[in-house]
């Protein structure tokens, strides 16, 4: 066959070149996610680890935090959204669980580390307003929403350039794993959506445990935590 | 509410055998901070706290308000503990400047307006500027933004923001040590001239000679935590009894000499 070695040339020069620019593709979605890992593990260590006074309770609020988070958003995606039957069917709870805890994750660890550093260099303004009969939570409040500011920059950049800019990772696999574009583009938006919810619900019921951990029942703020 | 306690005129404030001990970092002792401090400030009357840097001064200011739970001992405004107290009601009474004055985001005027919303502060524009005109300063700054602000005029909106909430105690932290020599005595004027028209108790840190002076009162000497000495002003005149107290005061420039002559 004439065509059979052409064919067979063009369809390795094809898969060759699927290859790379998929590899491509798939390299930049990874690298960013990669990125992404490699920013919640050093705000993680940071806020965590590498503070000579790491708040107490730190774990059980990040447990806390991240779980309530994750299963409230995955139990409306897998019951309401999807509608996936049975409920546990891992084809979609895996991903599905992956990509929100890790987006929890990483919302958390901004936000805490956030939190942290805001409140070591605002410490005189939070007890400027204590000093004005301000309540804990009120005084703490502008530190709290900052911390919570921050830790939705990247799911805000995300929901942003999505489409536009990126590519996200799901979404371009699942168009190359065969599914028709729409469909991706449909699964992408849902995912998108939530990922914001469990963005923000992770990073408001970090900050609100762990800022409730700087203060007293008597509106006190314990700054001797921050002491290195 | 019979407070058995209280003598027939508590003082304003008292601290009794008041400790104060920060829980270590993990592996490492405590930090004594106040031990068994002891001292009244009658209603009205004025107490100067001096001592070295680390003395525990400030910290000693900030049991008066509640902003620091003591270890051990207890504080009591006019004779009842301030634990059976609210807090944020105690604070709005007990008034602190602290030795850095906070200035929020925004302007001088959203900065004295700065009061929790249940505190029934009365923030009118004529309040506003009669307040800013009683810490000496000119009814046009209410529009400037905070941060263009020098250090004198923040010190006093600082004031006037608190004064807003009108306390009856003051509690100032180093009102002057940031100032240089007249924003300093402006500063004093200001504070003798408040306390005569507020009838103010006041509690002030300071190595100030003019301010100690002017505020009268006992002085009380801090070192590491523990009170060295605690004498009225007056009879300092001719010479502080305690030696170390007369060493510290020696040490500061001026200090030694224009308190005792006065």
């Amino acid at each position: 066959m004439s065509g059979g070695p052409g064919v067979l040339d063009l369809s390795v020069w094809q898969v060759g070149l699927a290859v790379l620019l998929v590899g491509l593709v798939i390299l930049v979605s990874v690298r960013e996610t990669l990125g992404l890992e490699r920013d919640l593990v050093l705000a993680t260590a940071r806020a965590v680890g590498r503070l000579q006074r790491p708040l107490p309770g730190r774990y059980g609020i990040a447990a806390a935090a991240l779980t309530g988070s994750t299963a409230l958003v995955l139990a409306y995606a897998i019951g309401v959204v999807v509608r996936v039957h049975p409920w546990y069917e891992p084809q979609y709870v895996i991903p599905l669980a992956g990509m929100i805890l890790g987006n929890a994750m990483n919302a958390a660890a901004l936000a805490g580390d956030r939190l942290q550093a805001d409140l070591r260099t605002r410490a005189g303004e939070i007890e400027a307003r204590l000093a004005l009969g301000f309540a804990g939570r009120e005084a703490l409040q502008p530190m709290v929403r900052a911390a919570c500011r921050a830790a939705m920059i990247p799911t805000v950049n995300g929901m942003m350039t999505v489409g536009l800019v990126q590519l996200p990772g799901m979404m371009t696999g699942q168009i190359l794993a065969g599914s028709a574009p729409l469909v991706a583009i449909e699964y992408q938006l849902v995912v998108i959506c939530l990922l914001a919810g469990a963005t923000a619900l992770a990073s408001v019921a970090f900050v609100r445990l762990a800022a409730a951990r700087y203060l007293t029942r008597a509106h006190q703020f314990r700054r001797y935590l921050l002491l290195d | 509410m019979t407070a058995p306690e209280a003598s027939p005129t508590p003082p304003a404030l008292a601290a009794e055998h008041l400790g104060l001990t920060y829980p270590g970092p993990r592996g490492r002792p405590a930090v004594a901070i106040l031990h068994d401090v002891s001292v009244a400030v009658p209603r009205g009357a004025a107490l100067t706290v001096v001592g070295p840097s680390g003395s525990g001064k400030s910290s000693l200011l900030r049991c008066f308000n509640r902003l620091e739970e003591p270890t051990t001992g207890s504080v009591r405004f006019h004779g009842r503990d301030v634990r059976s107290l609210d807090p944020l009601t105690l604070r709005r009474r007990v008034a602190l400047v602290a030795q850095t004055p906070v200035l929020f985001e925004g302007s001088v005027r959203d900065n004295l307006r700065t009061h929790p919303p249940d505190a029934e502060v009365d923030l009118s524009e004529r309040r506003l500027r009669a307040t800013l005109d009683e810490v000496g300063l000119d009814a046009e700054l209410l529009d400037r933004d905070g941060g263009t602000l020098s250090g004198g005029e923040r010190q006093r909106v600082a004031l006037a923001r608190a004064l807003l909430a009108d306390p009856e105690v003051l509690l100032l932290d180093e009102p002057t040590s940031a100032l240089d020599p007249p924003n300093a005595a402006r500063v004093v004027e200001t504070v003798s001239a408040l306390r005569a028209a507020r009838s103010l108790t006041v509690v002030a840190v300071t190595h100030q000679p003019e301010l100690v002076r002017q505020l009268s009162g006992r002085l009380l000497y801090l070192v590491r935590g523990a009170v060295q000495a605690d004498e009225a002003v007056e009879a300092m005149a001719g010479d502080p009894g305690d030696s170390r107290l007369r060493a510290f005061l020696a040490g500061r420039s001026g200090v030694a000499g224009e308190v005792a002559a006065s």
